[in-house]
């Protein structure tokens, strides 16, 4: 396998206009891999923004280093590779919508890596029809719902060929149907196009379908492992201010009745079948 | 309430004068006002209305909502109006107190209003027809050689596009600040001017606050994407002018040919 994203002891600092500093990332070592699905979790403040930020040059590291498939971060004359490579959603959809029509805000990332006109046109269509928003291609975009505007920022970076996408918050403005519609593009594009996910949420349900879990903690990784690994410490998981899947917390509550159930179970599917297998 | 108000009217349609070069339309737009300065007789006002003419029923606009673009501006013909009955002076017809009105006045003013409702319609006829996006486009082509002069035209472009989009955002976080505002008893309605204008500051303050936090977001968002000025872009949707823009500058030149013969 090969690696997509490699950190090594990634330290940043900023400093508030108040001129107190803080250690917003201190000593961060992270390997993703290529076409893994990553989650990051950890409570308000802990750091996530900031790395993923790391991720694409948007920050530069204070000390340590950052590959991207092999680049390292620092070099400027590879910013535009970097930033193609790995593409970013952010949280907040009409604050990263460019242009007045939604094939046009598509078409901007092609656009801006010089990409010859007859196949911008050829990679928004299909960016579009990946995310199935190919039928409001002429609509403007403050008539979308949530759900769909994020597809469309979605649809912005497919557009650029990136191997990578990096999602922070992308659900958190959304409804519940909003926000499956975009999990599920999120896991269609992973699994169909084997792009590299690494999505970074406070919902805990969004973490289970991931290859890896990574919780952060004042700027540090402090758990890291499969769902099922890191979600069944649940108490540990509540010492870092986090929840689990609301079925992984029943699970906790009974086996602590003295009810014998595993403590790795996600999903309502897995509970169904280990509470028929109790009798 | 507020979200009703539309900016840029436009109607989309496959009409000849929508499918026109944006580029061509400006230009044509421009030459059709200079026209408009250059007519000094009545008569001359029948090419004018002659070119709107073509240019209207090739656009299948219908009048109606040309002229409903006139309501705004109703204020400024009147008191164009006004001023020309009452300042010109010359033969007196009528005499009010120190008012006169004169048979000049009223001959001017007319000229005037006429003119100025020429002015509005055809603007409106550029803005029913061209979308916001092409309207950018077309500016940002024609500004293109004024580069080398400093003209930003890529950015005054960009500048156009992105408070397009945000208009309707921004209209609607108003809506929003005012119904939360007005639900713990703010009230925007009643008092002198005075008093209307303090209710708003704390309407506009955190819509300002609001606006430098979405700017900054844009910012990162544009260059997670890769944008770096317009010097190495390339544009999905290219200008091109076609043979009906041709035809359209003959029958436009024609017209200015007209316009600046009638003044003899
Ligand atoms: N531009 C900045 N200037 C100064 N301090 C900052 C800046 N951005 C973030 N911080 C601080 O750095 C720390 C980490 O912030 P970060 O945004 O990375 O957290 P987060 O995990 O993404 O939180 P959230 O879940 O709220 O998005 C916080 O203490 C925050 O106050
Ligand atoms: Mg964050």
């Amino acid at each position: 396998m090969t690696n997509m994203i490699k950190t090594e002891s990634v330290k940043h600092e900023y400093t508030s206009h108040t001129g107190k500093s803080i250690m917003a990332l201190n000593g961060i070592d992270i390997s993703i891999e290529k076409g893994e699905f990553v989650a990051i979790l950890g409570h308000n403040g802990s750091g996530k923004s900031t790395l993923a930020k790391h991720f694409n040059a948007l920050l530069l590291p204070n000390s340590g280093t950052i590959m991207v498939k092999n680049i390292d971060t620092k070099n400027e004359e590879m910013l535009w590779e970097i930033r193609q490579i790995a593409g970013m959603v952010f949280q907040n959809p009409d604050n990263q919508i460019v242009a007045t029509i939604v094939e046009e805000d598509v078409a901007f990332g092609p656009e801006n890596l010089a990409v010859e006109s007859k196949e911008i046109r050829k990679r928004v269509d299909e960016a579009l029809k990946a995310v199935d928003m190919y039928e409001y291609r002429k609509h403007g975009p403050h008539l979308l719902s949530g759900g769909q505007k994020q597809r469309i920022a979605i649809a912005g970076i497919i557009a650029m060929k990136p191997e990578c996408i990096i999602l922070d918050e992308p659900t958190a403005m959304l409804d519940p149907s909003g926000r499956k519609e975009v999990i599920d593009t999120i896991m269609k594009l992973n699994q169909e196009e084997g792009i590299t996910i690494v999505l970074i949420t406070h919902y805990m349900d969004e973490a289970v379908n991931a290859d890896r879990v990574y919780v952060m903690e004042d700027g540090m990784l402090v758990m890291d492992g499969t769902p099922k690994d890191v979600f069944s410490q649940v108490e540990k998981m509540k010492s870092l201010g986090l929840d689990v899947p609301q079925v992984t917390e029943i699970c906790h509550e009974l086996r602590k009745e003295g009810i014998k159930l595993p403590a790795d179970i996600l999903t309502v599917e897995e509970m169904v079948v280990e509470l028929c297998r109790l009798k | 309430m507020i979200k009703d108000i539309t900016i840029g009217q436009y109607i989309p349609a496959d009409t000849p004068v929508h499918n026109l070069d944006p580029r061509s339309k400006i230009i044509i737009t421009f030459v059709f006002i200079t026209a408009l300065f250059l007519v000094n007789t009545f008569f001359g006002y029948i090419y004018i209305l002659a070119f709107m003419g073509i240019a209207l029923g090739l656009s299948k606009i219908s009048p109606k909502y040309l002229f409903r673009g006139l309501k705004p501006l109703v204020f400024i013909i009147v008191l164009t109006a006004i001023l020309n009955i009452f300042m010109t002076e010359g033969e007196i017809i009528y005499k009010l107190w120190k008012l006169t009105i004169t048979k000049e006045g009223l001959i001017q003013a007319a000229f005037m209003c006429i003119r100025l409702v020429f002015l509005i319609t055809g603007a409106s006829l550029l803005t029913l027809t061209t979308s916001p996006i092409a309207l950018t486009d077309g500016i940002e082509k024609l500004l293109n050689p004024f580069k080398k002069i400093g003209v930003p035209a890529h950015e005054l472009a960009m500048m156009m596009t992105i408070a397009l989009r945000f208009i309707p955002t921004l209209l609607e976080e108003t809506d929003k600040i005012m119904k939360a505002q007005m639900a713990r008893g703010a009230d925007f309605e009643s008092g002198n001017m005075i008093a209307r204008a303090k209710a708003m500051v704390p309407l506009l303050v955190p819509l300002f606050i609001s606006a430098f936090r979405r700017a900054d977001e844009l910012a990162m968002a544009m260059e997670a994407r890769c944008y770096r000025g317009g010097d190495k872009r390339t544009r999905m949707k290219q200008l091109k002018f076609e043979m009906r823009d041709i035809y359209a500058s003959i029958i436009t030149i024609a017209f200015g040919g007209l316009i600046i013969w009638s003044r003899f």
